[in-house]
């Protein structure tokens, strides 16, 4: 799935001229040298079994997740309920398994639409640059301040529903500025190389030039970043839904499942409830960084160092 | 039937427990209590001076200490040990004399006339006079005292002789209250006031601290705020303080009504997670008002060797409000005939049914641990008013629940599961409730499950923070059908007016009963109201009315949990509140 | 250099105003306002009314930021609407003191763990403690700082007892070195849950900028002239590697500061993010203005000490 992006762009040979490396396109030996990386194809391995496991959740669990159960409150585990039952007695092993979807659902969207934002206003400030550049970055700085908390909280209350949808939108919406930063930053130097010039030259059209040049040639940092915001948005999903901010109850996600711990009582007497949400987030995080290292390594050719 | 009967049998246990530590602390030889070896043991050694001890709370106060300015229980724990009022209540909620000796009425009741305990001095020696008492009034009536922040004017200054003219600052002269000579104090009424006595319970504030300062100012005057120099007549004086952690309270030694064995109180501010703890292990003696602690620790502390729990029913309950009337968007006044009916819950069959679906007692079992009661009208349980016989009780019943809907024509003819209104229409009824109080944040689903076992099609909403929901509950509900909502009741008088009243701002449920109004008019109409007999029958009929036309299902009212050191003496709890004649608390040791 | 300053500090104030517009239109647009969640049948809700009117918050808003800006540039935020009779800057003071500490004690871990670690690593890689440390720096940062606090609470404070898991001091009325310790006794959990994204990834730059340096040619030469390996490391390696870390710390004020919320409601400790949090509550808007302001106050001035310590140390960067 992560390794979508590279397959789809991986052609125009216009771009191979500032390659070193004769006879494969410069994908295919990304693709080449992350499959030999260990660490990050056992991760995808791992992750596609997570995925399919929060994917298939009816297969693993009878359980309704979001079904209270008034005489099965705060019930230690048995072999009905592997992992207990929350404070509406919900069983946790099916909100474990249903509340990763709207972990990965929300991680991978909010990374999608960060980028189609990031990448959009990143390309046209790194490309016109002047006047158009300055409005934006001083954009990103203005975002870059605005307090996360306040514009959540605000549409939240605002709108009658928090869904997945509106989650990702506020998540993007203010997490595109760092991005926007590298491709312009990286656009900026690919500005003055020969070969833009030239295009330039013979008169191709802005666009043209930023979908065929600019965008194939900054894929590896767009590819490695699009990985790292994904795990990030996975954490900011959770932390949301820990502080009460996310996705509400009765529907299940990892963050508000550790946000069960706050109560003391359940912090000390039912680590079960509240331990393998973390780790799942712990194992999809880690998962999908080595995933990004994996991609930045087989993207950069100087970095031979672990 | 059964459940009431247990229901009855513990109130009257928690009584009989109450009346035990009442008897065990007032010393007396002529009691019978259960507890009478531990008595007797006391009256050996009987209660000595000095000693502190140390109170919790989870939540620090925000610092106004001053009785006519502060506005939450935490700050409340404080002023209730320095400030004094002329009447207090005893435990079944009778007023007795306090600052007051005695009293009498007026012919018409329209006045009453209080005579003043005439040792009692303020902290910083000064005599108490009915002039404090003028005074404190006439500053809750002043133009300028809600713009200041005050808030208890309506509670306790509206109904005094010209009052309106006086806070809107059309005249200078104060007419409720007057000073008859420096011990007797008259109250002055408008009309005839049945609830007289809890108009002049408001505690008193020293009149020679702050004549001079403005209305305006006093809420930030360090008279209202800081240790030492804030005063009242109660048996503790306020004497240092770590803001937001520690607040010390230190023995008045000249207190009118006697010596306080005590030499101090402290309040620590604790976390509510390590609060158990601290308990377990002394460094706590007692967490009570205003949060207690959790039924779901209820067996943790129970099994505590050095802690005795006290647990009785709170002033209070969660209710889920039924829309019988929405108001127009925009209409902010309260005239019944502007409002449109809420044809989702029109039929009062269909209101029945969903009290019969919905097993609170399973709610009470399951979310407070059994550590709450059912009560069936929205009288607090502990008041003579209420009425526990005629109402109707609503126990669980599923094919009550079922037959009465269909009755009322709401059958499901789709197949899908849920029924349809009687022309066979979609009917959804959606459930709102707020954040902020995490049992009620959990029933709420539950409701939802339960209304749905008897095919109603519920549209559970998002829950909102408190600001954004009342909100919408005042302005935009005109789609709302069940709304969730707690309430935490006076303790004054049991009158279910400003909740309940067609013409009430909290009315929620925009309930528009004429009969009902008539009988609330009537149950504080002089002079029959002056008769608790009389009042108590009207209520009555009020809370039949109220239980048959359902503008609200009484979901559960929790019990207060309270514990403390059993080395700590003398507690004599009141229904309402912990603290009661703190002077009279001691420790052995 | 120093027009340069003055022209950065001069933007501040734009940047500022824009983000105090935002914040107030958004506070605006929520529904409440700091009295619709107090409901008290003993109360009449005309007092409420009474209140807003008096406060001004039924006035249109620009009229309502004309009154807050007002006394803001004169540094006048206002008094609370909750705590009634509290001057905003005094409730602030109170908790900043706090977030303060967590943050220099976080800032302290930071440094003392990822540098040390940081260089080992890079001196003797390949070796089981860098293997370690990788392994650490990975799950540093995946580790949502949440879930990583509760299980510290959990370890540490309910299961061995060694160190408090809420607050910021054990009981009142102790000072001296006792408070002193018992503060710190109390920041320690909170600091290293605060700290660990931030010390994992400095561990893991520390690593590569050490790895880079020590593989340049200048430090090739100043071993070939008989320097011994520990003067080459401390006398170049560190300074050029510790350039780039300072610059990241100014990056980081604002972020420990801002960051800290979620880590304050791990450990119900009284600081900003936790007042933050329950001022959006409470709609307590000359709050929830006054500490943005600050936040975003600090996030400038971080950037610019970066950009201004890297001119210092790197002369070949030039602002003008």
């Amino acid at each position: 799935m992560e390794l979508k992006p590279q397959e789809t762009t991986s052609t125009g040979p216009e771009l191979n001229k500032n390659t070193v490396e004769k006879g494969m396109s410069p994908h295919r030996i990304a693709l080449k040298r992350f499959m030999k990386n260990k660490l990050a194809v056992a991760s995808v391995v791992i992750l596609l079994i997570i995925i399919i496991a929060v994917l298939c959740a009816p297969l693993f669990t009878d359980h309704n997740p979001t079904k209270s159960n008034l005489t099965m409150i705060e019930r230690s585990p048995s072999a009905e309920h592997p992992l207990g039952n929350d404070s509406s007695g919900r069983d946790n092993l099916a909100r474990l398994l249903y509340g990763g979807r709207i972990s990965l659902i929300v991680g991978f969207s909010a990374m999608v639409f960060t980028l189609v934002i990031g990448v959009t206003l990143g390309s046209i400030a790194g490309y016109y640059g002047g006047k158009v550049d300055a409005i934006i970055m001083r954009a990103t700085d203005l975002m870059l301040m605005l307090p996360f908390l306040v514009l959540c909280l605000t549409v939240v209350a605002i709108l009658e529903k928090v869904t997945v949808g509106i989650l990702v939108m506020i998540i993007a919406f203010t997490s595109w500025p760092n991005l926007t930063r590298i491709i312009r930053g990286t656009f900026l130097t690919l500005r003055e190389q020969e070969f833009i010039l030239g295009a330039k030259a013979i008169g191709v059209s802005d666009i043209r030039i930023i979908f065929k040049h600019f965008i194939p040639n900054a894929i590896g940092p767009i590819v490695v970043n699009a990985t790292l915001m994904m795990a990030t948005y996975i954490i900011v999903e959770s932390a949301l839904s820990f502080i009460g901010f996310g996705i509400p109850q009765p529907t299940p996600s990892w963050g508000n499942m550790i946000s069960e711990a706050q109560s003391i009582r359940i912090l000390r007497n039912s680590p079960e409830a509240w331990i393998p949400p973390g780790l799942a987030i712990l194992m999809t995080v880690l998962c999908i960084n080595f995933i990004g290292d994996g991609l930045r390594d087989a993207f950069d050719p100087k970095s031979n160092r672990r | 039937m059964n459940l009431k009967f247990k229901r009855s049998w513990l109130i009257l246990l928690s009584f009989v427990l109450m009346l035990g530590i009442l008897a065990a602390c007032s010393g007396g030889s002529d009691n019978t209590s259960t507890e009478g070896e531990k008595e007797n043991e006391e009256k050996e050694t009987g209660p000595q001076m000095g000693g502190t001890v140390v109170g919790a709370m989870d939540t620090a106060p925000s610092g106004s200490f001053n009785p006519i300015f502060y506005e939450e229980a935490y700050e409340a724990n404080i002023i209730e040990f320095v400030y004094e009022g002329l009447v207090s209540q005893n435990n079944s909620l009778e007023f007795v004399p306090n600052l007051a000796k005695e009293w009498k009425y007026n012919e018409d009741h329209s006045e009453i006339t209080f005579t003043l305990e005439e040792n009692v001095k303020w902290h910083d020696g000064e005599p108490f006079t009915a002039h404090d008492v003028v005074f404190t009034y006439k500053t809750m009536s002043d133009p300028d005292y809600i713009e200041a922040g005050g808030v208890r004017a309506s509670e306790y200054a509206s109904r005094l002789l010209g009052y309106k003219e006086y806070s809107e600052g059309q005249t200078d002269e104060f007419q409720g209250v007057v000073a008859e000579d420096d011990h007797t104090v008259t109250f002055k009424f408008a009309e005839p006031n049945v609830i007289a006595l809890s108009d002049a319970s408001f505690s008193i504030i020293p009149e020679h601290i702050f004549k001079d300062i403005p209305v305006a100012d006093i809420p930030a005057a360090p008279e209202s705020r800081e240790p030492g120099k804030v005063i009242g007549t109660g048996p503790f004086k306020f004497t240092e303080m770590v803001q937001g952690e520690q607040y010390v309270l230190e023995k008045n030694a000249d207190y009118w009504q006697g010596e306080p064995y005590l030499d101090s109180v402290v309040w620590k501010v604790v976390d509510q997670a390590v609060i158990l703890g601290l308990l377990e292990n002394g460094e706590i003696d007692f967490v009570a008002d205003p949060n207690g602690f959790q039924a779901a620790d209820y067996e943790a502390v129970a099994a505590m060797q050095n802690v005795e729990i006290i647990e009785q029913p709170d002033f209070g309950y969660q209710i889920m409000g039924m829309m019988h009337n929405h108001r127009a968007a925009g209409d902010m006044t309260l005239d019944p005939s502007k409002w449109t009916v809420n044809e989702n819950l029109k039929d009062p069959r269909v209101r029945q049914a969903i009290a019969y679906a919905i097993d609170r007692q399973a709610i009470i079992d399951g979310l407070l641990y059994g550590r709450g009661i059912v009560q069936n009208s929205p009288i607090a349980t502990q008041f003579w008013a209420y009425d526990d016989q005629n109402p109707p009780a609503y126990e669980h019943d599923q094919d009550k629940a079922n037959q009465l809907l269909d009755e009322a024509g709401y059958v499901d003819v789709d197949g899908d599961g849920f029924r349809e209104d009687p022309n066979g229409e979609k009917w959804v009824l959606n459930l709102n409730y707020p954040l902020g109080n995490q049992i009620r944040e959990r029933s709420a689903p539950i409701i939802e499950e339960f209304l749905e076992e008897v095919g109603i099609n519920i549209d559970l909403r998002q829950p909102k923070e408190a600001a954004a929901y009342f909100e919408d509950l005042e302005k935009n509900s005109q789609d709302w059908d069940l709304y969730l909502v707690g309430w935490s009741l006076s303790s004054g008088d049991p009158s279910p007016e400003g909740l309940w009243g067609s013409k009430d701002f909290y009315n929620y449920s925009r309930w528009n009963n004429p009969e009902a109004d008539k009988l609330l008019a009537e149950a504080v109409k002089p002079p029959e109201a002056f008769e608790q007999d009389y009042r108590k029958e009207i209520y009555s009929k009020w809370q039949v009315e109220f239980g048959e036309d359902l503008p609200a299902l009484i979901l559960y009212a929790a019990n207060s949990l309270w514990a403390h050191n059993s080395r700590m003496k003398g507690i004599d709890v009141l229904p309402y509140q912990f603290h009661n004649n703190p002077h009279l608390w001691y420790v052995t040791e | 250099m120093f027009q340069y300053i003055i022209r950065r500090i001069l933007v501040f104030i734009p940047m500022l105003f824009v983000l105090t517009v935002i914040v107030f239109a958004l506070m605006q647009a929520a529904p409440g306002d700091a009295f619709t969640g107090r409901i008290d049948p003993t109360v009449d809700p005309e007092v409420y009314e009474q209140r807003r009117e008096a406060l001004g918050l039924n006035d249109p808003i620009h009229i309502q930021y004309w009154n807050w800006i007002k006394g803001a540039v004169v540094g006048d935020f206002g008094e609370s609407l909750i705590y009634k009779g509290r001057a905003v800057s005094d409730l602030i003071a109170e908790r900043f003191s706090n977030t303060l500490n967590l943050g220099v004690m976080t800032l302290i871990i930071t440094i003392v763990v990822s540098i040390p670690i940081g260089i080992y690593s890079a001196r003797h890689p390949y070796t089981p403690l860098d293997y370690g440390a990788t392994a650490f720096g990975f799950f540093g940062l995946a580790t949502p700082n949440f879930f990583f606090g509760l299980v510290a609470i959990y370890i540490f404070s309910i299961k061995l007892g060694w160190l408090p898991a809420h607050g910021t001091v054990s009981k009142p009325g102790i000072d001296g070195f006792e408070l002193f310790f018992d503060k710190i006794r109390h920041l320690i959990l909170p600091s290293i849950t605060l700290g660990l994204a931030g010390t994992a990834s400095y561990m893991r730059y520390m690593r590569s900028e050490v790895l880079d340096v020590l593989g340049s040619d200048y430090i090739r030469t100043a071993r070939a002239k008989g320097m011994t390996e520990n003067t080459v490391l401390y006398k170049h390696t560190l300074r050029n590697a510790l350039i780039p870390i300072i610059t990241l710390l100014g990056f980081e004020v604002g972020v420990l500061l801002g960051g800290a919320v979620i880590t304050e409601s791990v450990f119900q400790f009284p600081g900003l993010g936790t007042l933050f949090i329950t001022s959006i509550g409470n709609r307590d808007y000359p709050v929830i203005m006054a500490i943005n302001l600050m936040l975003g106050f600090f996030v400038l001035l971080g950037n610019l000490l970066a950009d201004i310590f890297y001119s210092i140390v790197d002369p070949r960067i030039r602002y003008d």
